[in-house]
């Protein structure tokens, strides 16, 4: 019964997750140095999700493996548009573990701008087999 | 039957003195005449007005039919010198610092979710992104002469209801005088003697439907159109408050124009 429930309560949180539209990430701000053509993918634990205005910002630690850890900042929409659309605070917890495709920056700073994220139990975040 | 008629005449003065004493024209149109209009809403379509801009390197790729203003040879001047800035990562959105209005017609150029408010005195616009309102005055009072008006972000609009259409101009637009108003990012500006005359109605149920015709003698050869569209949300929907300084990782450099991204410890990353 109490998975029943929990499985319920998964299904009403990540359904509505895998109906969210990338909205233009960009909208604030000249979006010139993002790589609009590349997309690049990363693994790694979140440490901390802005969800505050004018962007969200995804901070994700990346250990290479020299072990060397590197903190990618992965912008995203308004939380205005991401909320209502079903995105909460604690959609990216610190702690988790996550898959994300991003457009890089074109300078290589550890930054990018979202397309999609693996979720830890498999679920697709956004968009992801086009690479869109 | 001259008393008779100096009667009617009283008569009509006695109804109509309120509304002149309210400082309105009779002509209003009363609140169950007006369209329902209620809802959240967001723009379709891109956050800019020529979809045909969006090129080289760093730009968004959106379809859609170019509007590409036509512009006199100056101010075509001005856009590609906006372009190859903007191509350079040299022409930050003014919007990046937080802090101005973004004017009419950006107004009907952003993301986030919008409100259109029908009254029978008033239309207001309100953006969450900004957050910004515009207002168009429906209680029949005239358009300010030109010497009355002094040139603001979203200058001054008045407006009247055709059956379910509303119908206002623009006025008293700052345009680009002082460099802090653009159309969009592709650096789309107008100057200061540009005028719109729009028409807002709806073309299905969740389907409004903006067109403009921009005239501006010192930018445009001629007048330009433009249609934006906006399509409405689920019903049951919040808008929000949205502190644009709230969390602006986006600042531009004031010396070299360039968009910044700052690092979570607010130092450049870029």
């Amino acid at each position: 019964m109490l998975n029943r429930i929990n499985r319920a309560l998964w299904m009403a949180l990540i359904i509505p997750l895998g109906m969210v539209t990338i909205q233009p990430v960009l909208a604030h701000h000249s979006n010139a140095g993002f790589d609009p053509e590349a997309v690049k993918e990363i693994t790694g634990t979140v440490k901390e999700f802005q969800f505050r205005n004018p962007h969200s910002w995804i901070q994700v630690n990346v250990t290479d493996a020299a072990g060397k850890v590197t903190e990618w900042s992965i912008e995203w929409g308004s939380p205005n548009q991401l909320g209502r659309e079903g995105v909460r605070p604690a959609t990216f917890s610190p702690g988790m573990n996550v898959t994300i495709k991003f457009h890089p920056m074109l300078n290589g700073s550890p930054v990018g701008g979202f397309i999609g994220a693996k979720m830890p139990d498999g679920k697709i975040l956004g968009k992801w087999d086009a690479g869109e | 039957m001259h008393t008779k008629k100096l009667w009617i005449f009283a008569g009509l003065v006695f109804l109509l003195a309120p509304c002149v004493s309210r400082g309105q024209a009779p002509s209003v149109t009363s609140f169950e005449k007006l369209p329902d209009w209620s809802g959240l809403w967001s723009m379709m379509g891109g956050t800019v007005f020529d979809t045909a801009t969006q090129t080289g390197k760093g730009g968004v790729v959106t379809h859609g039919v170019r509007e590409h203003p036509p512009y006199t040879p100056a101010f075509e001047k001005i856009y590609q010198d906006h372009l190859a800035l903007r191509d350079a990562d040299r022409f930050p959105d003014v919007l990046t610092n937080c802090g101005v209005p973004v004017g009419y017609p950006r107004i009907l150029n952003l993301p986030d979710a919008y409100e259109f408010v029908v009254r029978p005195d008033i239309f207001y616009i309100v953006t969450e992104n900004g957050p910004n309102t515009m207002r168009v005055y429906t209680d029949g009072r005239k358009l300010p002469a030109k010497e009355d008006t002094w040139g603001t972000y979203t200058g001054v609009s008045v407006g009247h209801w055709e059956g379910e259409t509303l119908v206002f101009q623009t006025v008293g637009l700052k345009g680009n005088r002082d460099n802090d108003s653009i159309l969009d990012r592709t650096g789309l500006v107008l100057s200061d003697a540009g005028t719109v005359t729009t028409r807002v109605r709806k073309i299905n149920e969740n389907t409004l439907e903006f067109k403009l015709v921009i005239e501006d003698p010192k930018a445009l050869s001629k007048p330009w159109n433009v249609t934006k569209q906006f399509r409405k949300s689920k019903p049951g929907l919040f808008m929000y408050d949205y502190g644009c300084a709230e969390n602006n990782r986006n600042p531009a450099d004031t010396v070299t124009g360039k968009t910044m991204v700052l690092g979570p410890d607010g130092k450049p990353l870029n």
